[in-house]
C-alpha cells in the first residue's frame, strides 16, 4: 500500500487532509525539494495576486514595483513561523524536526496557492458583478489550507488536536516576538553603522586639514 | 556615408525643432503648468487660460487701488471693483474705461460714506448695488447713483448671537430678492435677510469635519455630566468665505481652511442643501492635492473666491498659492493656472475672481490690479469637449478630445471622454484600451463585459467545439492510463526501482 513517489505524495496529502500527513510520516515521503519549490510559488502568488490580477479589480497604486513586501510576505513570514512552530513545540515536548516542520507547512499552503492563483486567472474572465465566484474559490483554497496546516502540524508533533491549536497560537505570539526582536535588531544595527560612519567622516576631515 | 550625415542631421534638425518647440510652449507661462493625474501625483499639463494683460487704476483712469478686495460683473457688463483703502465703488466697463465711481451715499437727506467696503453685489433683476460697508457694521442697497433704499445692519434677534461682531464681508442677492451676508465671525452660514430687509435666519452652514478629536468627544459627552458638557469647547464648524450665485439660482460657497476637506466647496439649493453630495464630491479635495509627506514649505490651498462660468465651470481662486483651479460643472478639474509673484499671470495676494464669456478677471489686492486671462485653443478644445460630455452627447465629444490628446497627452479626462464615445458606439474593445490608459477601473469593468459578450456571441460555435473537443480528449486520455499507453519518464524510474 501506498508505493507513491515524492511527487504523489504531495497530491496524496493535499486530498487526504486527516492521514495524508501521518502517511508522510510514517512513510518518510516528504521531500524538501519540493517544498522549496512550494515555497517559492506562494512568493509568485503574492506578485500575482497583486500585480496580475485583473484590471477592474484592484486599486492598488502601481506606479512602484517594490519587491521587499513581497518577500517579507512570502519568504521571511513562512520561516518565521517554522522557526516559531519549533521553538515552541520544543516546549510542548514535539516530535517534529525544522524539516518536517518546513515540509508539512509548505504542503499545506497548496490549496491557499493554487486557490489564489485560479482566483487570478478567473479575474481576467469575469466582471465585478461575478466577483463571487472568484472569492469562493479564493475561501476554499484558503480554509482548505488551515485545515490541512492543523492536520500537518498536528501529524508532525503527534499531538492532540487541542493542543495543536494551541501551540499555533503560541506560534502567532512566537513570531509576532521575533519580527519585533528583528526590527529592533536592524534599527540598532543602522544606528551602529551610522555611528561608524560619521567617526569615518570626522577623521577623514581632520586628516585633510 | 553621405546617407549616415543625412540622417545625423535630420536627427539634429529634429532635435533642435522639438526643443524649439518645447521652449515656445513653456515661454508662453510665467510658471509650469500642471495637472493631477489618477493618484493625484502633479504631471505635467498646458494652460486653458493665458494671462494677457493687467488693468491698474491708473490705466483705469480713477487714481491707483489701494487694497481692493472684491471685483464684480453685473448682468449690463459693468465692473464693480470695491477699493477697500480708498473706501470707494470703482464702475468701468469691461475695456476698463472709467465710468463712474460711488463714494458718498445719499440716504433720506443724510450723506453717508463707506469705510473699508469688501464686496459689492448687483441685482439683475432690479440693477440695484448691494455694497458691504465693512467697517461701517453695515450692507448698503443702493441705486447707480448713490441714492441708498434701504440698509442691513446686524439682526436684533435671538438667533443672531448679540455679542458677534457684524462686518459684513460679502453679499449676494436671489432671484427673490432675498439677501445673503457672509460675516467673518458666524459660523452657521450666511446671514439672509427677505427684500423687506428683515432678517430670516442663516443659511447653507458647513458641517464639522469627522476627526477623530469630534468622535472621541461625542464618546465623552455620553457619560460626562451635564455640567462638565458646559465647560467643554463646542465643536463648530468653519464658517465659508466667499459665495456666488448662478443663473438658475444656486449659491456656491467656498470655504478658505487649510486643516478641513469638508464642505470646501458647496452648491446650495434654496433649502440650504449641499447638493454637490450627490455627485459623491462632497468631501473631495478642491484646489491643491495635500502634500504626501509633511513639510513647512508645501501648504494647502486656502481657497477665497469662487465664481461661475458661462457653461457651470468652477473658477476657483487659492489665496495660498495664487492659482486659479478651473472645474466643469460634474467638478472635474480642467486647469490650474497662476502661481505666487510679480511677473504677469502671477499673484502677490489673489483676492476676487470673476469671469466673462472666455476671459477671466483676477483682482489681486497687494498688486492693486486686475489680470485678464483669455482661453488657449486648448482651453477651447477642452470647454467644448467637456460641454458636450456633460450633455450626454459622448459620441460628439468624440473628436474635441482625440484634439485634447494632441496638445496634452496626460490630460486624464480626454481618455475617459473617448472611452465613454467608444463605448457608447460598441467599440468595446478600444474602450477597454482607453479606460485602462485612464486607470477608470469602474469604466473599464462594463467595456470589459460589453467585450465578453460580444466575443461569446462571435464565437459561440468555437466555445462550443473547443469544449466537446477538450471533453473527449479528457476521457481518451483516461483510458490510455488506464490501460498503461501512456507512462511518463519519472514514473518509469520509480517502478524500475522497486
Amino acid at each position: 500500500m501506498l508505493d507513491l513517489t515524492k511527487g504523489q505524495f504531495v497530491k496524496h496529502v493535499i486530498l487526504h487532509p486527516f492521514e495524508g500527513f501521518e502517511d508522510l510520516r510514517w512513510k518518510k515521503g516528504g521531500s524538501m525539494k519540493i517544498a522549496f519549490a512550494i515555497v517559492c510559488l506562494l512568493f509568485v502568488q503574492q506578485i500575482a495576486y497583486s500585480r496580475l490580477y485583473g484590471f477592474q479589480y484592484y486599486s492598488d497604486y502601481d506606479k512602484i514595483f517594490n519587491i521587499v513586501p513581497y518577500i517579507f510576505k512570502s519568504f521571511i513570514l513562512f520561516i518565521t513561523w517554522v522557526v516559531a512552530n519549533w521553538a515552541m513545540c520544543t516546549l510542548f515536548d514535539g516530535e517534529g524536526t525544522m524539516k518536517n516542520i518546513f515540509i508539512n507547512s509548505a504542503y499545506a499552503l497548496v490549496p491557499y496557492i493554487s486557490g489564489y492563483l485560479i482566483g487570478t486567472v478567473m479575474s481576467h474572465f469575469l466582471i465585478r458583478d461575478e466577483y463571487v465566484f472568484i472569492q469562493s474559490v479564493e475561501i476554499i483554497g484558503l480554509c482548505w489550507s488551515f485545515v490541512l496546516l492543523i492536520s500537518g502540524i498536528k501529524a508532525v508533533h503527534q499531538f492532540s488536536f487541542g493542543k495543536t491549536i494551541a501551540l499555533m497560537l503560541l506560534t502567532v505570539v512566537a513570531m509576532i516576538a521575533m519580527l519585533f526582536l528583528l526590527v529592533l535588531l536592524l534599527t540598532l544595527f543602522q544606528q551602529v553603522i551610522i555611528f561608524i560612519l560619521s567617526i569615518y567622516t570626522e577623521l577623514s576631515y581632520r586628516f585633510r586639514v | 556615408m553621405s546617407g549616415l550625415k543625412k540622417l545625423i542631421s535630420i536627427i539634429s534638425a529634429a532635435a533642435v525643432s522639438v526643443t524649439a518647440l518645447t521652449a515656445n510652449v513653456s515661454a508662453l507661462e510665467t510658471y509650469d503648468p500642471y495637472s493631477y493625474d489618477r493618484w493625484g501625483d502633479p504631471v505635467a499639463s498646458q494652460v486653458g487660460y493665458t494671462a494677457e494683460k493687467y488693468v491698474d487704476g491708473e490705466m483705469i483712469g480713477c487714481g491707483n487701488f489701494y487694497e481692493p478686495a472684491d471685483l464684480f460683473i453685473s448682468h449690463d457688463n459693468l465692473m464693480y471693483i470695491a477699493d477697500k483703502g480708498n473706501n470707494r465703488i470703482v464702475i468701468t466697463d469691461l475695456d476698463f474705461n472709467f465710468k463712474k465711481e460711488l463714494k458718498e451715499f445719499n440716504y433720506n437727506g443724510e450723506t453717508l460714506t463707506l469705510k473699508k467696503p469688501t464686496g459689492v453685489f448687483v441685482d439683475q433683476y432690479t440693477g440695484l448695488v448691494y455694497i458691504c460697508d465693512t467697517e461701517n457694521d453695515r450692507v448698503l442697497k443702493s441705486d447707480t447713483d448713490g441714492n441708498v433704499d434701504r440698509i442691513f445692519t446686524k439682526p436684533e434677534s435671538e438667533l443672531y448671537d448679540q455679542g458677534l461682531t457684524y462686518q459684513p464681508s460679502k453679499v449676494l442677492v436671489d432671484k427673490a430678492g432675498n439677501v445673503y451676508v457672509v460675516i467673518k465671525s458666524v459660523t452657521k452660514g450666511a446671514v439672509m435677510y427677505n427684500a423687506d430687509g428683515e432678517f430670516l435666519g442663516f443659511y447653507g452652514a458647513n458641517r464639522v469635519q469627522q476627526t477623530a478629536e469630534v468622535l472621541a468627544n461625542a464618546f465623552w459627552n455620553l457619560i460626562s455630566t451635564e455640567a462638565q458638557r458646559e465647560r467643554q469647547a463646542k465643536q463648530t464648524p468653519i464658517g465659508f468665505s466667499n459665495f456666488d450665485i448662478d443663473d438658475d439660482g444656486f449659491i456656491f460657497t467656498v470655504t478658505d481652511s487649510q486643516e478641513i476637506n469638508t464642505d470646501l466647496v458647496k452648491k446650495l439649493n434654496p433649502r440650504g442643501d449641499n447638493i454637490l453630495d450627490s455627485l459623491g464630491v462632497s468631501d473631495m479635495t478642491f484646489g491643491d492635492m495635500p502634500p504626501t509627506y509633511y513639510s513647512i514649505y508645501s501648504k494647502r490651498s486656502s481657497l477665497t473666491d469662487i465664481d461661475i462660468g458661462p457653461s457651470g465651470e468652477l473658477n476657483i481662486l487659492d489665496f495660498q498659492h495664487g492659482r486659479i483651479f478651473q472645474y466643469d460643472k460634474e467638478c472635474w478639474l480642467m486647469f490650474i493656472m497662476g502661481g505666487t509673484g510679480d511677473q504677469l499671470g502671477l499673484f502677490r495676494s489673489a483676492a476676487a475672481i470673476e469671469s466673462y464669456d472666455n476671459k477671466l478677471y483676477v483682482l489681486d489686492s497687494r498688486k492693486n490690479n486686475i489680470t485678464i486671462f483669455t482661453r488657449t485653443v486648448f482651453g477651447e478644445i477642452v470647454t467644448e469637449a467637456a460641454n458636450l460630455y456633460n450633455d450626454g452627447l459622448y459620441e460628439e465629444s468624440l473628436e474635441p478630445w482625440r484634439n485634447v490628446l494632441k496638445y496634452d497627452g496626460n490630460y486624464r479626462r480626454a481618455y475617459i471622454g473617448i472611452g465613454n464615445a467608444l463605448y457608447n458606439k460598441y467599440e468595446y474593445k478600444e474602450a477597454m484600451e482607453y479606460f485602462e490608459i485612464s486607470i477608470s477601473r469602474g469604466r473599464y469593468n462594463r467595456a470589459f463585459e460589453g467585450y465578453r459578450d460580444q466575443w461569446l456571441k462571435e464565437n459561440y460555435m468555437t466555445c462550443i467545439i473547443v469544449i466537446v473537443a477538450l471533453i473527449i480528449l479528457l476521457t481518451v486520455y483516461k483510458q490510455l492510463r488506464k490501460r498503461g499507453k501512456i507512462v511518463y519518464p519519472w514514473e518509469k524510474r520509480r517502478k524500475g526501482g522497486v
